[in-house]
């Protein structure tokens, strides 16, 4: 995969599963972000997306069982030590949570909340660190930021709050940022600015991202590399052009075509459903999670579950899919059998 | 906000003035004769209605009653049946001996109840425990808990003193009865706080950010829990202030409680009445006062008010 040639990657997760007492919500995922790039991880919910970014994190409640190998810049995660890693943990990721209103604490001042990183890990004093905050809040282009510092989270309005968790995510400068989903509660033009302001960034500090989504749309504008999760395993993953232009799963192709009708599509003409749900426990049957929805199912489908190979024949590198009947290259995304639905006017 | 607090402050002077009104008609319902309490030794009617002459009470209900808010709103409380003396002049000093005993009531109760709600929200096992523990604290009785206290720490242990005086020695027993009394309702919404706090998504920002399990518990944990406690400390301060009677009177403490026990006993009704009175502008003032701390702890109130 691409990245700096230097520098360790931000993230490399080997074979990771996550499971809540019986249930595997993650299972065997293996992911590498590479020093300053960007990937996104796709899915729905209930994928098993967000369990595994907060497993890469070591943020899961302790309920959680989490297996395989995870680095970080180098740093093995899930074998160190807890108090040690504890403290190492804002230095090599930050994190931006989707509902920001609720990531921060509802009684401190968002500058305290900010100054603390400082305070904590670079030593500072009181009014250094806040100073350092300012600033800090400053660099994700909040205006007048010393006023804004003696705010609530309250008082601010979305987009600012977000604003204030990639301040914070990104205070240390650490190797890795994981962002789940943060732009889903904005309104569309606040989600615009930041995902600029996140990418413009991620740039400037150097830290590679890796952005948990469902909204395949996003995934275009930001990331260089993209993994499909469905059913706590990834389907597919490869360079983001590879992923659009040529998808090799069919469930990758129908999130695609979802998206395709979503834009295209003329008021009133049918959208494009995926049919069926994602199944409840799918460790449970024998064969490919994705059967009961698959178009190109056959009995293999059914026995076996495919393993995430690389494609032959296929002109990116590093494109690989799970699935025993890819779609060939070059060819056009199947339309499934879709239960079609019309759209809301 | 300073128009929502003249708004509670009408309301509370409106309450005051209606306990103040109804503890007064009270009075003249409950059967005794003051006249009697005073002198029960007297065998002459005339000696006994030359006592009700003296203290008016052979006026009509009406006109005591004028004559009594009358003074009131100059601040007078009247003078005792009993011990002849300004009833302002008997309750200031005791007002500071119970003023002693709620604070350090409040205070006890504030550190039992908060230090078993914080083990019990981070340790399943203690939750239990302190389960058990407020139980058994919220079916003692006052006065047996106050008596349990004092033949263990002042008989046996001897280590307080058992009764006598409002010293620092001497409040020991007495608040840490009010303490262990109160303690369970603090127990139970702390630990219902913290441990709410504790699986929010903001401590888990905090843990992300890789802040220490203590410094979260101080700056971010408790910094939530602070505004229910403290309402609930500053509505106790005032009830505790309007007398503490059970307590006052098992460990003798010489406050506002013992002082309307032995008025109520005496029929020494402005005493009765000045206790009350005191009793409701304290509740009501630290209603208050609670309302103003809850704000300044929690910016989401301020802006509500």
């Amino acid at each position: 995969m691409p990245g700096d040639a230097g520098r360790p990657a931000a993230l490399m997760a080997r074979d990771v599963s996550v499971r809540y007492g019986p249930v595997r919500a993650v299972r065997e995922a293996s992911l590498t972000v590479g020093a300053g790039q960007a990937v996104a991880l796709i899915g729905e919910t209930g994928s098993g997306k967000s369990s595994l970014a907060f497993a890469v994190a070591r943020l899961l409640p302790r309920s959680a069982r989490v297996t395989g190998r995870v680095e970080i810049a180098g740093t093995d995660v899930l074998a160190a030590d807890w108090r040690r890693f504890r403290g190492e943990r804002a230095r090599l990721l930050g994190c931006v949570a989707q509902d920001a209103m609720a990531a921060l604490n509802p009684v401190l001042p968002v500058g305290r909340q900010v100054g603390e990183l400082f305070a904590v890990h670079a030593g500072m004093g009181r009014r250094q660190a806040a100073a350092a905050a300012s600033a800090a809040l400053a660099s994700v282009r909040i205006d007048h930021p010393e006023a804004v510092a003696r705010l609530y989270p309250h008082q601010l309005s979305g987009g600012m709050r977000q604003r204030v968790m990639v301040a914070m995510a990104l205070a240390l400068r650490p190797p890795l940022v994981v962002a789940d989903e943060p732009t889903t509660a904005l309104d569309v033009s606040t989600q615009a600015e930041i995902l600029g302001l996140v990418a413009e960034l991620r740039e400037r500090v150097g830290s590679g991202l890796l952005w948990i989504t469902h909204d395949i749309g996003v995934v275009a504008e930001l990331a260089d590399w993209a993994a499909v999760m469905y059913a706590g395993r990834i389907v597919e993953t490869g360079p983001v052009e590879a992923i659009f232009d040529a998808p090799a799963h069919p469930y990758t192709e129908g999130l695609l075509l979802t998206r395709r009708d979503l834009r295209s599509g003329a008021p009133g003409s049918p959208l494009f459903q995926i049919p069926g749900a994602p199944p409840a426990r799918p460790d449970e049957a024998p064969g490919c999670p994705f059967m009961p929805r698959c178009p190109r199912a056959t009995a293999v489908c059914a026995a076996r579950e495919p393993p995430l190979l690389p494609l032959a024949g296929r002109g990116e590198a590093g494109h690989q899919a799970a699935c025993h009947h890819p779609a060939p290259p070059g060819a056009p995304p199947a339309p499934a059998p879709a239960r079609a639905r019309t759209a809301a006017p | 906000m300073a128009r929502a607090m003249m708004r509670r402050l009408v309301f509370g002077l409106i309450a005051v003035t209606g306990v103040a009104v109804l503890a007064f008609l009270l009075e003249f319902v409950v059967p005794g004769d003051p006249a009697r309490a005073i002198a029960p030794r007297a065998q002459s009617a005339a000696v006994l209605a030359n006592i009700r002459a003296q203290l008016h009470l052979n006026q009509p209900l009406v006109v005591q009653f004028a004559s009594y808010f009358g003074n009131l709103l100059h601040g007078d409380l009247g003078m005792s049946y009993v011990q002849r003396q300004p009833v302002a002049a008997l309750i200031g000093p005791r007002l500071a001996d119970t003023g002693a005993l709620a604070l350090a009531g409040v205070l006890a109760e504030v550190l039992i109840g908060g230090t078993l709600g914080v083990l019990a929200a981070r340790h399943d096992r203690v939750r239990a425990a302190v389960g058990a523990v407020n139980l058994v604290l919220l079916a003692v009785p006052v006065f047996v808990l106050g008596l349990v206290l004092l033949l263990v720490f002042g008989y046996q242990l001897g280590l307080a003193p058992v009764a006598g005086g409002a010293g620092p020695a001497q409040i020991v027993l007495p608040a840490l009865t009010l303490g262990l009394i109160g303690a369970p309702w603090y127990a139970q919404i702390v630990a219902d706080q913290v441990q709410e706090a504790l699986a929010s998504n903001w401590v888990r920002t905090a843990v992300g950010k890789g802040l220490r399990d203590g410094y979260i518990l101080r700056r971010h944990v408790l910094r939530n829990v602070l505004s229910p406690v403290l309402t609930m400390a500053g509505m106790d301060l005032g009830s505790y202030l309007s007398g503490v009677v059970t307590v006052e009177v098992v460990f003798v403490w010489p406050g506002i409680g013992l002082l309307a026990y032995n008025a109520l006993q005496n029929l020494d009704r402005p005493v009765v009445m000045g206790t009350v009175i005191v009793g409701a502008v304290a509740v009501v003032a630290f209603n208050l006062l609670a309302d103003l701390a809850r704000m300044l702890a929690d910016p989401r109130a301020r802006e509500e008010a």
